[in-house]
């Protein structure tokens, strides 16, 4: 056996050649939190990576008259001056394969779940200019989130960017899992990026994911709190070079980062510490374009250049609902549409607290099937009217039939719109509801009783408007006689459930 | 202000004392220091000398050659690297300076503007150990 075992060796040692080549080197002046400064290393390039003795891996971003500043991604504490670095040559990459899927990686790659290696096919590099205008197709597919009021007001597309933004502890991340559990068996890949959480609230995302089933189609990439700044900042781009990876086979993504605004604190850390000039909140000139270049490669690509599209969900945390500072801004001008969260609203018991008023989606609605397009059009105008209204009615009682009409059913819209955490709905189902409300048809059921109604309703209405259903799985439109069918489901149950109350 | 860079002034040194004869040349190297103390950047000398070392060496030809071996390199040997070093460097005098390091185990190591060759046995054997790893996961 042991015979066997130097063979073997032998035979390896027998046949590797070891090849040399010239490469060119630099030297360590100095490092400090996770930054080195580097003389030699001539003609590299921005953005090349660079190896320490020890393979730590470092990437070049400033390039000085006579030194380099490289960000070292890993541990740094065993870097010393005057060691050797070497330029390898190549822009940062990532390796990517199908295996990735159902694993947890760190920014550059390495799985950080304990389940073994992960065998890969190619690397891709980090960085990479996002497709071109002919490449492209307009949005007009559906994300389906589950999320009864992003579904219906604030509806997100394949190859859509869609903000999430608000306060600490508004639910932001419970949207994000939710549209991740939903999207079981919808034909998507789901890419978390977790960007300086605590590790003990990626632990439970992912038990949670896996308790949902959601980790056969997911991949989470995560730079910790306790990591370097650098890796903070590399790991979106890890994110979307996966998203591509799959995107290039066809497939839809969905990527999200979670969040924003701690990716560009480290950022500004990085640079204030290559001592870029700071400018407003002590920024970089450059972090809109941090953002822009990485939102941007979210698309939707058409069938010529092989199809497939990454839908982005980034998350932003405000201070104090401030969504006039300098990162939600430039954030809410880069996407297409956001979904603002409340305080006030969450505390009030309206959950998931979106604010209806200041969310949008501006490209959405034309990826909404057509049943969903028409119960939501009706929708947005009743909760407008709400809104208006709700503030008036508070000075007086005398209020005309109308108006008390447009309160109740405004009352009863918002009360339809709260969903519990991880309970997606189908998009069939809250079609029917959503028929019921804004055809008046639930006006005289006790808002206390709503949520007992809508439950009620989709069981019986499944058992007895089949054609409607069929309609809406086929068509994604109710014919008339599936109209006329799913009406008098609605009223059949409506006398029982009155009855029974 | 903008600051001035080192290679800025020691390329102004250089321009300015070259073609010089040596009481020129100490009129130019007093000018020099009274203007360094002038803009306090007297603490920059040695980075300001060592680009004007290599401006000078840039003008004049000359490529310093830094050389690592486990033993002292015979004459023999070090006219063939010179003759190798023409052939890929072009025709230069080349400066060798070397140094020696027992952990080597044996071979050179060769670096030149920025560039290194590694003929060394230690990097042989750490590129086996890579390869081996790598093969056997």
């Amino acid at each position: 056996m042991s015979n066997h075992i130097v063979e073997n060796l032998k035979h390896e040692i027998e046949n590797f050649t070891a090849q040399l080549k010239v490469e060119k080197v630099g030297r360590v002046l100095e490092v400090f939190d996770g930054i080195a400064k580097i003389s030699g290393l001539s003609d590299i390039r921005s953005s090349e990576m660079v190896t320490f003795p020890g393979n730590e891996v470092g990437v070049v971003l400033n390039l000085e008259e006579d030194s380099v500043g490289v960000i070292i991604l890993g541990d740094y504490s065993n870097i010393k001056e005057g060691d050797e670095v070497k330029a390898t040559g190549k822009i940062l990459e990532v390796p990517v394969s199908n295996d990735i899927v159902g694993r947890v990686i760190n920014a550059i790659g390495e799985p950080i779940d304990g389940k073994g290696v992960i065998k890969f096919e190619k690397t891709y590099p980090i960085e990479k200019v996002a497709p071109g205008v002919i490449t492209r197709l307009s949005v007009s597919e559906p994300v389906a989130t589950g999320i009864k009021v992003i579904d219906t007001i604030i509806p997100i597309g394949r190859g859509q960017r869609e903000l999430i933004i608000g306060d600490r502890q508004t639910g932001k991340t419970a949207i994000v899992i939710d549209t991740i559990l939903n999207q079981k068996g919808q034909n998507m890949i789901c890419v978390y990026v977790s960007i300086g959480q605590k590790d003990s609230k990626l632990r439970k995302l992912q038990a949670r994911l896996e308790e949902g089933g959601a980790m056969d189609y997911t991949v989470i990439v995560s730079a910790g709190a306790s990591e370097s700044a650098a890796l903070s900042y590399i790991a979106p781009y890890t994110g979307v070079s996966i998203a591509e990876y799959f995107m290039d086979q066809g497939k839809d993504v969905l990527i999200i980062y979670d969040d924003l605004s701690k990716h560009a604190v480290a950022y500004r850390e990085i640079s204030l510490l290559l001592r870029r000039p700071p400018g407003r909140e002590a920024y970089p000139g450059d972090v809109f374009y941090l953002h822009s270049r990485l939102l941007e490669r979210a698309c939707r690509r058409n069938q010529e250049y092989g199809g497939g599209s990454i839908t982005a969900l980034p998350i932003v945390e405000t201070q104090a609902g401030d969504v006039s500072a300098y990162i939600p801004t430039n954030v809410i001008s880069i996407t297409d549409g956001q979904i603002f969260l409340e305080t006030d609203l969450f505390y009030k018991g309206i959950r998931p607290a979106v604010n209806v008023g200041l969310s949008v989606s501006r490209v959405g609605s034309s990826a909404q099937i057509k049943a969903m397009k028409k119960v939501a059009g009706t929708l947005k105008l009743d909760l407008a009217q709400f809104r208006e209204l709700e503030a008036f009615a508070q000075f007086g009682s005398d209020l005309d039939e109308t108006t008390k009409k447009q309160l109740e059913r405004g009352k009863r819209a918002v009360e339809i719109l709260k969903q519990p955490q991880y309970s997606p709905m189908k998009t069939e189902y809250q079609v029917v509801v959503l028929y019921a409300l804004t055809k008046g048809l639930m006006d005289d059921i006790p808002v206390e009783k709503i949520k007992e109604f809508e439950q009620g309703l989709i069981d019986y209405s499944e058992r007895h408007a089949k054609t409607f259903y069929q309609d809406i799985l086929k068509t994604k439109m109710w014919s008339d006689k599936g109209e006329e069918e799913l009406k008098k489901v609605i009223i059949d149950f409506k006398n029982s459930f009155i009855v029974n109350a | 202000m903008a600051t001035i860079s080192n290679n800025n002034i020691a390329r102004a040194i250089y321009l300015s004392s070259k073609d010089k004869t040596g009481q020129e040349q100490e009129v130019v190297i007093k000018n020099v220091i009274n203007f360094l103390v002038r803009r306090k950047l007297i603490s920059r000398s040695k980075d300001i000398l060592a680009s004007l070392k290599a401006i000078i060496y840039q003008e004049q030809r000359v490529v310093e050659v830094k050389v690592w071996s486990k033993e002292k390199i015979s004459e023999e040997n070090k006219k063939d690297l010179i003759q190798i070093l023409k052939k890929r460097y072009g025709d230069k005098k080349f400066i060798l300076q070397e140094n020696l390091d027992d952990k080597l185990l044996g071979g050179l190591k060769i670096e030149i503007n920025n560039e290194s060759i590694d003929l060394t046995l230690r990097n042989k054997i750490n590129k086996l150990q890579e390869y081996l790893i790598k093969n056997h996961e």
